[in-house]
């Protein structure tokens, strides 16, 4: 059936509730998303029934991260970028002795539940070892909401 | 107005924040402080340390048994062992307990022992308020 009317008008669709809908989800992903961890290696945290932990400060910190493999063996440890073999433990304290002299005072833990606590031991001393007396945190899965 | 090419960027603008989004689970922490060893100072404590024994059977999370060092009552799990620690804190008003809140504890994983049966000993240490908490050498 043909149209009656002005001929010249063209038929546009209504954009304003998509770009309405659109511009949201922006701001929301903008919003959520953080810039990405890159510290921080994927394994699975300690996750104690009823922590009582604290929310820690991601401002100046040097995050240790010792990478698990299986049977509760470690592959080697991952400090601020850096990875470090088991056997050359000595670098890790230089590394967190750096960033701690530059302006960091917490040193963030980050071991798998799996992993055995003599690597875990292994680690808290070298990172002792370094000086300065740093405050240790160490790190859990927090509550699931 | 010519809409086209703003919803263009939009749209490329939604779909980078779509992949890049990284929705990561939250972290906590328990502080610790680690002071250096000075071992040309020999300080006397004023009283002996309570020592928390953590063994692990396995990997899952309740594959672990705790034992306390001394003339204590055994503790058989984690619940028991916060309970004991709860009971025998010496209040704020004068409440009789044998320990105070600065008593020295410390927690004594084996070599073996898994990080998530440590931490669970030390959660459970945290939760009946000490705040005196030291991991041990492995035993």
């Amino acid at each position: 059936m043909a149209r009656r009317g002005n001929p010249s008008s063209i038929i546009n669709a209504n954009m304003t509730p998509m770009i309405d809908v659109t511009f949201l989800l922006i701001v929301f992903f903008v919003v959520v998303s953080q810039i990405v961890d890159r510290d921080a290696v994927s394994m699975n945290l300690p996750a104690p029934s009823q922590a009582v932990a604290g929310i820690p400060d991601n401002q100046s910190r040097v995050v240790v991260n010792i990478v698990p493999l299986e049977h509760g063996d470690v592959a080697g440890i991952v400090v601020a970028g850096h990875t470090i073999a088991w056997d050359s433990m000595h670098e890790l304290s230089d590394i967190v002795e750096t960033r701690l002299r530059g302006g960091a005072t917490e040193v963030h833990l980050r071991a798998d539940r799996t992993t055995k606590y003599s690597y875990v031991h292994q680690v808290i001393e070298a990172i002792r070892a370094a000086g300065l007396n740093p405050r240790l945190q160490l790190v859990i899965e927090g509550e699931q909401p | 107005m010519n809409l086209t090419s703003m919803i263009d960027v939009v749209f490329l603008l939604l779909i980078y924040f779509m992949v890049a989004t990284e929705f990561k689970t939250a972290e906590e922490s328990f502080p610790m402080d680690l002071p250096l060893r000075d071992y040309s100072q020999i300080i006397q404590l004023d009283s002996k340390p309570l020592v928390i024994f953590v063994e692990s059977a396995g990997d899952k999370k309740s594959d672990f048994r705790v034992r306390l060092d001394g003339p204590w009552d055994s503790v058989s799990s984690i619940e028991e062992l916060v309970l004991f620690l709860r009971s025998n804190k010496a209040g704020r008003f004068g409440a009789s307990g044998l320990f105070t809140e600065t008593h020295p504890i410390l927690i004594r994983p084996t070599k073996e022992t898994r990080w998530g049966h440590t931490i669970a000993a030390y959660n459970a240490v945290v939760r009946a308020k000490y705040v005196n908490i030291t991991l041990d050498e492995p035993s």
